[in-house]
């Protein structure tokens, strides 16, 4: 049962994906099969998640090779968090795509890609393995490339360049630093190497040079400060379906590797990787902030803030108390469902305008109040204001850094929540509030099926919200379940022991 | 590309591919080999195809599957229609082919299908080790000896999903970029 309970994630979307195939030519029956997969896929992570609540860390071994030798899955409370945000959000953008996406991009493949993307995010957060977890990341790279491609439009064949070219760089450092981690250590599974590096080894120096190429690949992968160029570039061309998994979930699996990796295994030399964490992440939080200030794409906003929202879970991490690691794993949740909601209600918005650009756009609240009350509480939820869910990681990364007294990023995160509400006050005047501009009358004619499409629509949305609110209104048991799966992260003895003694 | 030289090389090359493709498969547990080295040998012969007839005719010959048959009588029982219908597809194909009254139907098999039957085998593999309480990709093995396979057992299993995931990635490939 325990080796079931952690297959699950990962086996529901492979046979999904297989289905899906095997009926390539029927869109009718890959999305009934599409549905089936994601219920299943949550109730399976809700169940893992209790599972991993009530009993501690699970593990499996991959074809029962012993612990350092074969692959391990490991499933703590951090990752079965993870696993269950994406299968909330595949089940949103699932549902938003049925009438969302247009009927071409469905009949290629859209899919069993998007359920095998699924597979590889809940595969990158449930490996305790260095190798697999290079692996898992490129089936995230592979399948994020088909998806932003598919369609082939000349901005989208953009964008995919951009993503994949500096991907692959990514990828290229990931894989120099998990060489010289094995030619140092002699091993890839992650508990033998935090084992590994608590005993006292011959070049520590060492160690903390492969730990700058794990923090230069994941850095890229979720956008840190320097070396986030390509994430605005992309994360606008393809149709929004696609854009918000992808804007949503993928970043933060490379925040989540990043965490794990350095509350696991490079916790060796803290004097260096401490204050360049905090640096980054303030650089990230702010310059996010700016650019996303200077936009005037809906979309462009929002992908700028995803900059920005990676800054603070890096400040948790920068700040290494478990009330801060607490704070950042609350603020990956939240900030996941979060984002992918903003994406969506743009989605909507301009499923009925047909733009992103705040300048065309304007009087939504006029014609769908309902949706522009769903776009209020996500963005009230993203800026932080309190009985959202925002408001509550922020709360827990400031509370963490006043008490290890770094006023100075503490500042920098708070200067940065008020420009995040000046960016959502901007969309909501512009989108929401401002008076619809002239246009032609005839685009204004809303059929009986558009109408039903649009309710459509709404319901994941509605779906999202309802999580959002969950979170941030009754926020006691997620945040005690945040602070757990820090414990958990900070007292790596509980991770080895679940992986090698059993 | 169409020489006569390759043309008539192939007729040759091709089993000789197909059959040290099924062997590299078999050997590859415990030597060099496997799925998808296997598969890639043997999609070399599907490609060669290709590149000598075009990848209409590489379909024709290997990927479509001809049904004869004729309606059934109004006093024919179902059972003896259906014999009668095995009989024209299997031991009589040749010469029904040309039989006035026949009719044809063609049953093409897609690349994506054989991709799809081939991931299904190798998931497939794994998941009998969690059906026993066991991890997933447990291997089990039977205990006797088939003299070129071996022993039988779920990684074999998976080795054929792998060698058939394979073949339908690199005909796919190949038929997209010869129509091009």
């Amino acid at each position: 049962m325990n080796h079931l309970l952690i297959m699950l994630p990962l086996l529901i979307p492979l046979f999904g994906a297989i289905l899906s195939l095997f009926s390539w030519r029927y869109v009718r029956a890959q999305q009934v099969i599409g549905i089936l997969a994601q219920a299943f896929m949550l109730i399976a992570s809700f169940l893992l998640l209790f599972d991993v609540n009530d009993n501690g860390i699970r593990t499996t071994q991959m074809g029962s090779w012993p612990a350092p030798f074969g692959i391990s899955l490991v499933a703590d409370l951090f990752s079965s968090m993870m696993v269950i945000t994406s299968s909330i959000i595949g089940m949103a953008i699932y549902l938003f795509s049925i009438k969302g996406l247009d009927k071409a991009r469905q009949t290629f493949g859209y899919y069993p890609v998007l359920l095998i993307l699924q597979m590889g995010v809940s595969g990158a957060c449930l490996t305790g393995d260095l190798f697999n977890l290079f692996v898992w990341f490129e089936v995230l790279l592979i399948c994020c490339f088909v998806l932003i491609a598919l369609g082939g439009t000349k901005p989208q064949l953009e964008g995919a360049i951009k993503y994949v070219t500096i991907n692959f760089l990514a990828s290229g450092f990931l894989l120099t630093g998990i060489g010289v981690v094995y030619g140092i250590l002699g091993s890839l599974n992650l508990a033998e190497l935090a084992v590994l590096v608590r005993t006292p080894v011959s070049h520590p120096a060492l160690i903390t040079m492969a730990g700058m190429f794990f923090l230069i690949a994941f850095g890229i992968k979720a956008a840190i400060f320097p070396l986030f160029f390509w994430l605005p570039a992309s994360y606008h061309t393809p149709p929004i379906a696609i854009s918000a998994f992808i804007a949503g979930m993928l970043t933060k699996v490379g925040m989540y590797a990043l965490i794990r990796l350095f509350t696991l295994v490079f916790v060796t030399d803290q004097e260096l990787t401490i204050p360049l964490f905090t640096v980054l992440a303030g650089f990230t939080m702010v310059i996010g902030v700016f650019g996303a200030a200077s936009q005037n794409d809906f979309r462009k906003i929002l992908s700028f803030h995803i900059v920005s929202q990676i800054g603070y879970m890096l400040m948790g991490l920068a700040l290494f108390t478990p009330l801060a690691i607490a704070g950042s794993v609350y603020f990956i949740i939240h900030n996941i469902l979060v984002k992918t909601n903003l994406f969506l209600i743009s989605g909507v918005v301009a499923h009925n305008r047909g733009t992103f650009a705040l300048k065309k756009l304007g009087g939504v609240y006029l014609q769908h109040p309902f949706l522009s009350v769903l776009f209020f509480i996500s963005a009230f939820s993203l800026a932080g204001i309190p009985p959202f869910s925002g408001f509550w990681g922020k709360f827990m990364l400031a509370k963490a850094g006043f008490e290890i007294d770094s006023f100075v990023i503490v500042l920098v995160s708070l200067a940065v929540s008020l420009i995040t509400i000046f960016s959502m006050t901007k969309i909501w005047n512009e989108v929401f509030w401002k008076n619809k501009p002239e246009t032609d009358p005839l685009d204004d004619v809303v059929t009986a099926r558009e109408k039903k499409d649009n309710r459509l629509l709404h319901l994941p949305v509605l779906f999202l919200v309802m999580f959002i609110l969950f979170i941030g209104v009754y926020a006691e048991p997620v945040v005690s379940m945040a602070q757990l799966a820090a414990e958990q992260l900070l007292n790596s003895e509980l991770y080895i022991n679940a992986v090698l003694k059993k | 590309m169409k020489t006569v030289i390759l043309a008539v090389a192939i007729r040759i090359l091709i089993p000789i591919f197909i059959i040290f493709s099924v062997y590299t498969l078999f050997r590859g547990h415990n030597h060099p080999g496997g799925g998808f080295i296997g598969g890639l040998i043997g999609a070399i012969a599907f490609v060669f195809h290709t590149m000598t007839h075009g990848p209409q005719q590489t379909v024709d010959t290997f990927l479509k599957i001809n049904l004869y048959g004729y309606p059934r009588q109004p006093n024919q029982s179902r059972s003896l229609y259906l014999m009668r219908m095995m009989r024209v597809n299997v031991w009589r194909r040749r010469k029904m082919a040309y039989h006035p009254e026949i009719k044809e139907r063609m049953i093409r098999v897609e690349p994506i299908y054989i991709i799809a039957t081939g991931l299904l085998l190798a998931a497939g593999s794994g998941v009998v080790g969690l059906v026993f309480g066991q991890p997933f990709m447990h291997a089990y093995w039977a205990d006797f000896y088939i003299p070129i396979i071996g022993k039988p057992g779920t990684p074999i299993l998976f080795d054929i999903g792998v060698y058939l995931l394979v073949i339908g990635v690199v005909l796919k490939i190949t038929f997209v970029m010869s129509e091009e």
